[in-house]
């Protein structure tokens, strides 16, 4: 186990690199000059030209390694070592104001929103993706299990139907359209939560509940799926033969091999809860990060694009390796 | 199964731990929904309505322009009064004693200086440097200063860091000294703003009273600029527009803003005009999805939508229509009275429909014709020709485009901005159009004359003229108005068309290059004169996209520039416009902008109607209460004062 958490993490680096190269290269290939606004005024020749030289936007080369130096927190080395950082701060304490705050992991400023950094942009948009994705996923393993299980138990019943039927709807309803109505209902109609925003808990019921339902339609269809498969096999006549009550065969033993491949499923799903989730972002005005992967782009944003996109990468490495160790840990044939 | 359910116990307790960690900003008296998220509240660097709606709360200019005076009255700002020479060239401001900031200290002129300064150095990225470039000297300063930034950076690559670090420096002495030298800006004293122009600038108060002109508070913003010792230019570190560092003049400041979530500004005790504040802390949530705005303001969460974009925004329009059917006589008397629009509505009876208000904008949509003699890839181009950019803007049912697929009661446009917006301005004619033929006969006439244009360009059978291509970006809708005009062309003059929907970064760089032979655009005024939209055209200007290029359009505007008689100018700008708009066709005007605000008039008050779409929201009070005057604003007209 040890080893192979060792060998992820040595391999971490190398991934980052590659994912940057490829993400860089294809971002600057993206048409458009990053500086332009896609509405209104334009900054003219000169501006552009001197913010080009600034940001080091004339050379693909240049920006490649100026952005690698200051995201891997080469720069705030050199900077510390140099005495510079030392000396700004002698500087500013002089004149009796706080240094601008420097960064180790500099990932540049935004293009578009003038006055933040990706730094502030990703951390204060992390924690709420992550939270919403998070939440989602709970409430898809709850929806999902008790739909998987009701439906196996009985399979080609009205119940089972039934919860067939609802991860039909819940897996072809686009998310604009539930959460809308979700909306209309929940919080014009009955008021009962908040129409957006972030920072309640029950504000974070209805998106996390939109967000969740492709979700549970595919847990509950792998539940489901398992369940059948375990139910039929010989420990659970054994099971049964040997007197236990039924939803202890039910819960204890079917449930636990039936849900290995939920879990196998829940890595790449929670990477997605955490960053596909721009429409329900807009809907519920949500401050996510899943809206800065298309708006970055959309924008060419490049500092932006670059910054979500190593943190994401970085994440998602992590991630991978967490469910690994989940998996071994709870089935103890893998090894 | 228990071991299973441990980590998922763990997770749910450090999402509760997460959330309640997040609170939220306290309910604020006025609270509404910008046209979108701010992305700056550093005056000089803004551009987009959103910050500058913003920034009109949290600074305050010279002068203002009072929002709620149908003619935009010029009312004093930081300034108590000013003197203008009777060429337009020389500006005197006086500064009010009381002006201060938000921590206390007086605003003083050298921070006008120091501010427009920053406004006019290249690296500052203002959107708007080319307004302060009227300033004797000033363009001449920013040109100067983009060369030897330049030069520095080639010279830099040489250079040791130490080297660079005295470079550096020495150069922004040498760009400070020559600013000081050549640009016509001086703070006589602490409270004396002086300027000259370098042509008669009749509307430069108006510009003064533009949030862009705004003073920032030097002792703070400067410690933000660095000089870059590889570029050597200033760079500006972010943060300190963020509170609690922000310091500000106007009648707010900013107490909260977070990317993504909203903005909370609180009445601010030093601004000399305080006691007219009736509402005390103002609150912008962000939400974006139009649908969720709606339901937002149905719910009572906010309550002022600001650019209602929702679908059905149509059939709410409708809905206001049967409103005021329904209560035709009373409207009409309240009409007859001289009220305005929100006063009108506060007077009729109390109901949901009336919420949604239409309102004209002082912007144009239009089509760019590219105006090159070959396209970005070498084909030959047909919109070169003036007769052909012609007989396609006569065959245009613009009436059709506004009534079946704008539906939210734009007006027919001839112009390239509305007529009547501007004091002291008569617009041209304007070219004729299908819609304005009244029988078939009249119609046929319009088309005939427009196919004989062609025949003239050499395009005897417009069957077999190139294919047409219309350029518009796949966001915003802009998509049927496309078809429409295609449809159009083709019913008219029989042509050929093909929609060209481009992703917006792609658009725009079409735009640019002039890669396009036709292209959906539009502009808002900046400013009341009409040079703000006239400008565009100019040989050369960074915003002509048509590339169109007329000596004597040019010079008819350096005409106008150089007289000092107010009504000849306007004269020459007529002709101007004229000429754009009947005979060379740049760009064929559409329609009139129409904005749309949600709000319930018997709630609040202090919302103006003018086309300029410009709010001073401090002037916004909340109905009933219990703070402030509680009583309806009207909006004044001249001749009531």
């Amino acid at each position: 186990m040890l080893g192979l958490i060792l060998r992820r993490l040595l391999q971490l680096p190398v991934i980052i690199l590659v994912i940057y190269t490829i993400t860089l290269t294809l971002s600057w290939a993206i048409p458009g000059n990053p500086l332009e606004k896609p509405e209104g005024r334009q900054p003219s020749a000169e501006v552009i030209e001197a913010m080009k030289r600034q940001y080091k936007l004339d050379s693909f080369p240049a920006f490649y390694t100026s952005y690698l130096k200051s995201a891997t927190g080469i720069d705030y080395l050199n900077d510390t070592l140099s005495g510079k950082r030392a000396r700004d701060r002698e500087q500013a304490e002089a004149v009796g104001v706080a240094a601008p705050t420097t960064y180790v992991f500099n990932l540049g400023p935004s293009l578009q929103y003038n006055d933040w950094n990706v730094n502030e942009i990703v951390s204060d948009a992390l924690p709420v993706s992550v939270v919403l994705g998070l939440t989602a996923i709970l409430i898809a393993l709850v929806i999902g299990i008790t739909a998987g299980v009701v439906g196996a138990v009985k399979p080609n019943s009205a119940a089972d139907f039934a919860t067939l039927m609802v991860a039909l709807i819940g897996i072809s309803l686009p998310s604009f359209v539930v959460g809308t109505m979700l909306l209309l209902l929940f919080a014009v109609i009955f008021p009962i939560f908040p129409v957006g925003g972030w920072g309640t808990l029950s504000g974070l019921v209805l998106p996390a509940t939109t967000l969740s339902l492709p979700f549970a339609a595919y847990i509950a269809r792998l539940t489901r799926m398992g369940m059948i498969d375990a139910l039929s096999a010989d420990y659970i006549r054994t099971a049964r033969a040997k007197g236990l009550g039924e939803m202890t065969v039910l819960l204890k033993h079917a449930l636990k091999n039936a849900f290995l491949p939920v879990l196998s499923y829940l890595g790449p799903a929670t990477a997605y809860a955490m960053t596909g989730s721009f429409v329900i972002e807009k809907v519920f005005s949500i401050p996510g990060l899943g809206q800065h992967f298309v708006n970055g782009v959309l924008n060419k944003d490049l500092f932006l694009i670059m910054g979500v996109v190593l943190i994401f990468a970085t994440m998602l490495v992590l991630f991978n390796l967490a469910v690994d160790v989940l998996y071994r840990w709870v089935d103890p044939r893998i090894s | 199964m228990l071991k299973l359910i441990v980590p998922f116990v763990l997770l749910f307790a450090a999402i509760f731990a997460v959330v309640a960690s997040d609170q939220p900003d306290p309910p604020a008296d006025f609270t509404f929904i910008n046209r979108g998220d701010v992305t700056t509240l550093d005056p000089q660097r803004m551009s987009w309505m959103q910050d500058l709606r913003v920034a009109r709360l949290l600074f305050e200019p010279l002068v203002r322009l009072d929002v709620m005076t149908t003619d935009y009255q010029i009312v004093p700002g930081v300034a108590e009064r000013w003197e203008v020479s009777e060429d337009f060239k020389e500006y005197t401001f006086h500064l009010r004693q009381d002006a201060k900031w938000s921590n206390g200290e007086p605003v003083t002129a050298q921070q006008f200086v120091y501010s427009w300064k920053r406004a006019l150095l290249p690296e500052t990225a203002a959107d708007y440097t080319a307004l302060f470039q009227i300033i004797d000297g000033a363009k001449d300063f920013f040109e100067w200063r983009s060369e030897q930034t330049r030069q520095y950076s080639i010279r830099a690559r040489n250079l040791t860091t130490e080297e660079k670090r005295i470079e550096s420096q020495k150069l922004w002495d040498e760009a400070s000294a020559y600013f000081d030298e050549n640009v016509a800006l001086r703070a006589v004293d602490d409270h004396t703003l002086t300027m000259s122009l370098d042509a008669s600038t009749p509307y430069w108060l108006d510009l003064c009273s533009f949030i862009v002109f705004a003073p920032v508070y030097e002792p703070l913003v400067s410690q933000y600029e660095q000089i870059d010792p590889d570029t050597g230019m200033v760079r500006l570190q972010l943060g300190w527009t963020k509170p609690p560092l922000m310091i500000s003049n106007g009648p707010f400041v900013l107490e909260n803003w977070r990317f993504k979530r909203g903005l909370f500004l609180r009445s601010n005790p030093q601004w000399w005009a305080k006691d007219t504040l009736d509402i005390e802390t103002i609150a912008i949530p962000s939400v974006e999805d139009s649908n969720s705005q709606v339901l937002a303001f149905e719910s009572g969460a906010v309550q002022w939508v600001s650019d209602v974009n929702a679908d059905y925004r149509i059939q709410m329009l409708a809905d206001k229509q049967a409103f005021y059917d329904e209560n035709r006589e009373q409207y009409e008397k309240l009409k007859a009275e001289g009220l305005d629009q929100f006063a009108i509505d506060a007077a009729l009876p109390d109901d949901p429909r009336k919420n949604v208000h239409a309102l004209s904008a002082f912007g144009t949509y239009w089509y760019n014709f590219n105006c090159k003699p070959t396209l970005a890839d070498g084909r030959e181009n047909p919109f070169h020709d003036a007769r052909v950019r012609r007989a396609f803007a006569m065959c245009i049912d613009k009436q059709r485009i506004c009534d079946d697929v704008m539906r939210i009661g734009t007006p027919v446009a001839r112009n390239m901005f509305p007529p009547g917006a501007i004091a002291g301005y008569t617009s041209p004619k304007g070219l004729k159009c299908i819609s304005d033929a009244n029988t078939p006969a009249e119609k046929q006439a319009i088309i005939d004359e427009a196919k004989a244009l062609l025949k003239e360009a050499g395009y005897p059978n417009p069957a077999e003229m190139p294919r047409i291509e219309l350029l518009f970006n796949s966001d915003g809708g802009h998509g049927l108005v496309a078809q429409q005009l295609a449809k159009d062309w083709e019913e008219f003059l029989g042509v050929r068309t093909f929609l060209a929907q481009k992703e917006i970064k792609v658009y725009k760089d079409d735009l640019k290059k002039q890669n396009f032979m036709t292209g959906r655009a539009g502009w808002f005024a900046d400013y009341a004169d009409p040079t703000t939209f006239l400008d565009l055209n100019r040989t050369g200007d960074g915003n002509n996209d048509r590339a169109y290029s007329s000596p004597v359009y040019d010079g008819l505007l350096d005409q106008a520039k150089a007289e000092t008689d107010p009504e000849k100018r306007m004269a020459l700008l007529t002709e101007a416009e004229r000429i754009i708009m009947e005979e060379d066709l740049p760009l064929v005007p559409l329609y009139y902008y129409v904005n749309i605000y949600l709000f319930d008039p018997d709630e609040i008050t202090g919302i103006s109607n003018h086309p300029r779409l410009q709010q001073d929201l401090f002037n916004i009070d909340v109905l009933g209460d219990g703070k402030g005057r509680d009583e309806i604003k009207h909006i004044r007209n001249k001749d009531l004062n």
